[in-house]
């Protein structure tokens, strides 16, 4: 044998290692680009593509939503859930008189009062440190929908699992890790909404089309709307609607939502801070599926060794199993003062207020001001006083003091 | 190639008489055509010189040992365990034995499933050369690239048995000392006992889906020497490597594509419906790994010079 054929030999021994990593890389290349492929779509004016929301029929479906947050806050490690941080559920050690399971309820509620929604009624520590939670970093949940009553999410962590299971008037939220149930029973006629902080599975996380919803709803004849360039998201070709308040006063720079070109339901939201560049936050389904969801999904027995809290909801004149320590409940209605972008929630006073201004979490994350304490956002602003209130809006912090001096009158 | 004898056969491991011999008694002609039948009795043999060997037995033992030391001191503990303190599952062991296998996983897969993967196919190429056996091997009518595939099948062998010995150890050991019923997912639903078993299969065959990329990592660094120990610290090294990247938020972009990104994702087979996301990502993950990592150890081999 020459030496030229025994070199030409093993060079072709070689081969497969260097075609199948340029293999690999084309198809990683490949498959999201023709994914991503969209026929273009017919063109649509801004109120076209906001009636075909208003018109949406699809009341059943499936699918995964990813939440991305980027709001400048300090990410909490991996895996570190909200009882570790010291806030108190579960552990003997916290002696928080409403306890792991009721705190939990209404966990990362208190994320959506900036945008102008359900705030929690239950500001203990523990819902704090859960709200920051979902405030950082990336969450992933599945949505099951089947009319307005059958819903049920699940945010999934790794090896854990929250759940929000609304059943007709039955509503469970149970947590893997804790290994713990909160049971509320809604009023036969709720369908009006009595209780929106229960009744919203996506207490834990904004699905995208309640987000839209909500910022759709603070759309005023000062927002310009406009539609973007066709997107896809979840492989479905969507339009872009582009809200951009000119009110100069809010954080929020401008709002995009993907609308579905089929059935109107939005398939994703980007919020962008004012001046920045990059989105602060953003909800979307990663896959949906239109198909009616199993049925059993939506009934929820709690599992043996779960610990299951009865609780009674706060607009019920009375009821057993209240929350112990937690004040009446029409004290802490929030009172939402301002209108569109740069409306100012107001939670009053709570039992919880003392947990939640000594929270050493909260002590990390906030600077002092005159008269409180600022937790600072790219998009949003809270500043809980020192007599225990609570503000939140998507305005600056000198607003919020003001606000806050002006109530206290 | 020149026939270097100062490493003798009489150095070759007392417990692979079986490649040795298959070397003495094939014809001395390696130029002839691999014989299909040839690459079956050399998988056979490798199988059973790998699971006659002290060293296996000893790995497959200590994995086995991890589930009873957990269910042991669940059980002698007299402090309930809390939710939501030490690994996944563990406070539910108390309520149903079958989860001593599964904390015995999460337990087991960043380090000591590794360590032991690495010791067997850090010794698959390595190993033979080191103790001068490979050349017997190669002269036997199996060409080099089947020689490396037996060797990557015997491996991935080691792989089932370790994960199945840690599932059936904790199991076995759950149902001694602790009740056994019907399981709780994530989701809160539960499951009857079948169908746990079923999760119970998918979880393992998860988990030895996941390890194929590591495997053939250690196959490739396996042809790169002639020292086994070296090969087995480097493949337990990448591993480790590759979980701390996986830890830096830093490098979202790259964590994706490392090997161990799915390997603690195999809780989503018990979430209700199941998500196989995690399962699909993993196993395309890995099949990529093993086809790079496998074609990188065919060059090697087939180029390389075996003096020993």
């Amino acid at each position: 044998m020459s030496s030229n054929s025994v070199s030409s030999s093993k060079w072709k021994r070689w081969v497969p290692a260097a075609v199948i990593p340029v293999v690999i890389a084309g198809v990683a290349i490949a498959v999201p680009l023709s994914a991503n492929a969209t026929d273009s779509l017919p063109t649509k004016s801004p109120q076209d593509v906001l009636a075909m929301i208003g018109n949406s029929t699809v009341t059943a479906f499936s699918g995964t939503v990813e939440q991305t947050a980027n709001l400048g806050l300090p990410e909490l490690p991996a895996g570190v859930s909200a009882s570790s941080l010291g806030a108190g559920s579960g552990s003997s050690s916290t002696p928080s008189p409403s306890g792991s399971a009721s705190t939990s309820g209404s966990a990362g509620s208190g994320g959506s009062a900036g945008s102008g929604g359900s705030a929690s009624t239950d500001s203990s520590a523990a819902t704090v440190s859960s709200a920051l939670e979902m405030l950082t970093g990336t969450h992933t949940a599945r949505v099951y929908v089947d009319g307005p009553t059958n819903q049920r999410v699940q945010v999934l962590d790794q090896m854990a699992e929250t759940d929000v299971v609304r059943g007709g008037n039955d509503v469970w939220l149970y947590d893997s890790a804790q290994q713990t149930a909160v049971h509320t029973t809604l009023p036969a006629k709720s369908d009006a909404g009595s209780a929106p902080d229960a009744t919203q599975p996506g207490a834990t996380v904004q699905t995208p089309e309640q987000l839209a919803q909500k910022f759709l709803d603070a759309v005023d004849p000062t927002t310009n709307v406009s539609v973007g360039g066709d997107v896809t998201v979840a492989g479905r070709s969507a339009y872009d609607l582009i809200l951009t308040p000119q009110a100069t006063d809010t954080l929020v720079g401008s709002v995009s939502i993907a609308v579905d070109s089929a059935t109107g339901l939005p398939l994703q939201v980007n919020v962008t801070a004012r001046g920045a560049a990059d989105t602060a936050f953003t909800t979307g389904f990663t896959s949906l599926s239109l198909d009616t969801p199993s049925a059993d999904l939506f009934s929820f027995t709690p599992p043996a060794g779960t610990t299951v809290t009865e609780k009674t909801l706060p607009t019920e004149p009375s009821g057993t199993g209240a929350t112990p320590g937690s004040a009446p409940a029409d004290a802490q209605k929030p009172i939402v003062t301002g209108s569109g972008w740069d409306a100012i929630v107001e939670l009053p006073a709570g039992a919880d207020s003392a947990s939640l201004t000594s929270s050493p979490l909260l002590g990390e994350l906030t600077s002092p001001v005159d008269g409180g304490h600022v937790l600072t956002t790219t998009l949003v602003n809270v500043l809980v006083t020192d007599d225990g209130r609570v503000f939140a809006g998507s305005v600056s912090a000198d607003q919020l003091q003001a606000a806050a001096a002006a109530a206290a009158k | 190639m020149s026939s270097d004898l100062s490493q003798g056969p009489t150095e070759a491991d007392s417990s692979t008489p079986d490649s040795a011999a298959a070397g003495v008694t094939a014809p001395l002609s390696g130029t002839l055509r691999a014989k299909p039948t040839a690459g079956w009795a050399l998988m056979g043999s490798e199988l059973s010189v790998l699971f006659r060997r002290r060293r296996t037995w000893v790995m497959l033992i200590a994995l086995a040992a991890i589930p009873i030391l957990i269910a042991v001191a669940v059980r002698i503990s007299s402090a309930g365990s809390t939710p939501g303190r030490g690994p996944a599952f563990l406070s539910q062991i108390t309520n149903n034995g079958l989860f001593v296998g599964l904390v015995a996983l999460i337990i087991c897969i960043p380090l000591f499933l590794p360590l032991t993967i690495g010791v067997v196919a850090g010794d698959t190429i390595a190993g033979e050369a080191s103790s001068g056996t490979l050349r017997y091997l190669l002269v036997a009518p199996v060409g080099r690239g089947r020689l490396l595939l037996v060797k990557f099948v015997a491996a991935v062998a080691f792989v089932i048995a370790g994960t199945l010995v840690i599932v059936i150890a904790g199991a076995l050991i759950g149902a001694a000392l602790f009740p056994v019923g019907p399981v709780t997912l994530l989701s809160g639903d539960t499951v009857s006992l079948g169908e746990a078993g079923v999760r119970g299969l998918l979880i393992a065959a998860y988990v030895i889906v996941s390890l194929l990329g590591l495997t053939a990592i250690g196959l490739f660094i396996s042809t790169l020497t002639d020292i086994p120990v070296g090969a087995m610290a480097a493949t337990v090294v990448i591993s480790i490597i590759a979980q701390v990247l996986d830890s830096l938020p830093q490098l979202d972009w790259l964590h994706p594509w490392l090997f161990s990104h799915y390997w603690l994702n195999f809780a989503d087979l018990l979430r209700q419906p199941i998500d196989w996301s995690s399962f699909g990502s993993n196993a395309l993950l890995q099949l990529a790994y093993v086809a790079v990592f496998g074609a990188l150890a065919y060059g090697r081999f087939s180029t390389k010079d075996v003096l020993s």
